[in-house]
């Protein structure tokens, strides 16, 4: 599947055409979790198109590409906690299981780059040269995005934001580390930070999942999430596509 | 899940020029009529025409065996095209080091420089190479580091000139040695990949058995009779020189029981066989080290009825031309087939090294691989 097809299948959030011409984009009344399902099919084939990731299902890497992968993951990995802090810093006490689920999320993630640093080491990189990379074209907007979106009062849109980076981390991550393992023949000493998201993630998507079916969710939330959603899925490909460019 | 190991860069180096049969005795003194006759009738029989010594005229030692060490990983890492600083891991094998303290790989460390890395002294003789080469395959294998360097490296002409022998109890047993082993050291990169540019040699296993349990020393110094006792030790006579003078500072080897010996190297290749190990359809070459060319007819023949199409075109030996230098000796062999173009991408290489000390042995299966390289 193309990105455009890829588009055009979920089009509900975005079908401005009719038989009698343009129509603004109307609201999507159907439930948050099968909207994020369509943004979730959406994202996976962008990522089925980007370069590094078709190159890797086609096992047709080398080891520099998974160093290239890390540094450049590293660079905006290390903010990951940051904005999710930050975030919990902006929900008012009428958001409190929100600011409390965040804090703990932010906890779990603040020393997630260490991970990859060891793994990044482990594969004969360089852990100087790893800290004084450069976040990418898209690792600098998805960042500058997120610090954006936790900066607002009871900053609910991030749901979306964590709904497609643990998504990735739970079902994407572990995908690529054996495949890494299998191409490159590498240790599980090699591949923590991808193995590990597979598991804690899958673990915070099942805590995300309970958030996203509570009633506190109402429309503006919803469409709050699906936006951001969808605005990170569009970043996180971008910052996979943009490798070091910086 | 393991990763795979590779020798990425091998490298060696014999001290000074080579010394041939005839001017051995200048080197290690012993030029009286007796000795002179066994030195003949021992070098006629391990087939070494010449072999390298640190040691001058004079008999005083010209470098430290951790200066041996350090020029053979230099070779390797420049073979390689990296540096000291890029290593994890250095694992040394020698049988005797410069000092009795601190640990060999400590002081070969410090004169290679590089980075923080972790060391391994592996002692023992020449089955000490595979100890060390298994413990830095290893650490790689399971992802601990992607490089590390072995190195093994012998400085045994110390141990066998003429001042080791006047005035000491007369032993037929220690000159079996004297006239074989001689100086060197050989090494070797270990890497979690394959090197880009050319090919590298795959480690499918390694393998390192002692049958200790079932034999008494076959090969030594320091002790004087064939059993370890407390008080009968060098470490344990009133001082090193009493100890010297008794003659256990040399290094003896019980000739009688190096049959038994080829024997059960020949009977640890069956299990390999047995074990799925060696594939006889699938063996291009065997390094075998040996210390004498008896052993290389014995363990040849053996071999020949064993392995179809084996020849000696996929034997490959240099105990002629560099002498038997221990622990050293099977990566200064390895080096030399690799270098002058012996393996090619696909072949199967066994590296053997039995071990007369206690018996015991070591093995390593290699492929030659080609690099791994990306479409894009």
């Amino acid at each position: 599947m193309t990105s455009t097809e890829a588009s055009t299948a979920t089009s509900r959030e975005t079908s401005t055409e009719t038989v009698e011409g343009y129509r603004p984009p109307q609201p999507d009344r159907a439930g948050l979790l099968a909207r994020l399902a369509d943004v979730w099919t959406d994202f996976e084939a962008r990522l089925a198109e980007v370069p590094i990731l078709r190159a890797l299902d086609d096992g047709d890497v080398t080891v520099a590409d998974y160093q290239r992968l890390l540094h450049n993951l590293r660079q905006q990995v290390v903010d990951g906690s940051l904005w999710i802090a930050r975030a919990a810093s902006n929900f008012d006490m009428d958001h409190f299981d929100l600011r409390s689920g965040a804090i703990s999320h932010a906890l779990e993630e603040h020393r997630d780059h260490l991970l990859l640093e060891r793994d990044y080491v482990a594969v004969g990189g360089s852990l100087e040269a790893l800290r004084a990379g450069r976040k990418n074209l898209g690792s600098q907007a998805l960042s500058g995005y997120m610090f954006h979106e936790a900066s607002k009062p009871n900053p609910v849109g991030c749901l979306g934001a964590m709904f497609i980076i643990e998504g990735l981390g739970a079902q994407k991550a572990g995908v690529w580390a054996r495949r890494f393992q299998e191409v490159l023949g590498l240790a599980d000493n090699q591949v923590h930070f991808m193995a590990y998201h597979q598991d804690a993630d899958a673990e915070h998507t099942g805590t995300l999942d309970a958030i996203l079916t509570s009633d506190r969710i109402d429309d503006d939330a919803a469409d709050a999430i699906v936006t951001c959603a969808r605005v990170v899925a569009r970043l996180y490909v971008m910052q996979l596509t943009e490798l070091d460019e910086i | 899940m393991p990763a795979t190991a590779y020798l990425t860069g091998l490298g060696r180096y014999l001290p000074g020029e080579p010394v041939a049969n005839e001017d051995v005795a200048r080197r290690l003194g012993g030029v009286d009529k007796r000795t002179d006759g066994l030195r003949a009738r021992i070098q006629r029989a391990n087939g070494i025409r010449q072999r390298y010594y640190a040691l001058d005229d004079e008999g005083r030692t010209t470098e430290l065996n951790e200066e041996l060490a350090v020029h053979a990983l230099e070779d390797a890492l420049a073979d390689r095209g990296i540096a000291a600083s890029d290593l994890g891991m250095l694992a040394c094998a020698t049988t005797q080091g410069d000092l009795l303290v601190p640990g060999f790989a400590s002081m070969v460390h410090g004169r290679l420089g590089g980075g923080p890395m972790q060391t391994l002294t592996a002692s023992g003789v020449c089955a000490a190479s595979i100890a060390a080469l298994d413990a830095a395959v290893s650490k790689v294998r399971l992802g601990d580091h992607p490089r590390a360097a072995v190195v093994g490296s012998e400085l045994a002409s110390r141990w066998l000139h003429q001042r080791r022998f006047d005035g000491v109890e007369d032993h037929l047993d220690a000159h079996f040695l004297r006239w074989m082993l001689s100086d060197g050291a050989g090494a070797a990169i270990v890497e979690f990949q394959p090197r880009p540019d050319r090919p590298s040699l795959r480690v499918d296993w390694v393998r390192q058995v002692s049958l200790a349990h079932e034999h008494e020393v076959c090969m030594r110094a320091g002790l004087d009779g064939p059993t370890a006792v407390a008080g009968r030790t060098w470490q344990d006579y009133d001082d090193v020189a009493t100890a010297e003078k008794a003659g256990l500072m040399q290094i003896r080897q019980e000739t009688a029981v190096l049959d038994e010996l080829a024997a059960a190297g020949l009977a640890q290749f069956e299990e390999l066989v047995d074990r799925g190990l060696v594939d006889l359809k699938k063996l291009d070459h065997v390094l075998c080290h040996y210390s004498t060319h008896a052993f290389r007819d014995v363990v040849f023949d053996a071999l020949s009825t064993r392995v179809p199409g084996m020849d000696t075109s996929r034997w490959f030996s240099n105990l002629e031309t560099c002498g038997n230098t221990g622990a050293a000796s099977i990566f200064i062999a390895l080096e030399e087939a690799w270098r002058t173009g012996r393996f090619a991408p696909g072949d199967t290489i066994l590296l053997a090294v039995p071990e007369s000390g206690r018996f015991s042995f070591g093995f390593a299966h290699l492929t030659v691989v080609e690099p791994r390289r990306s479409s894009r």
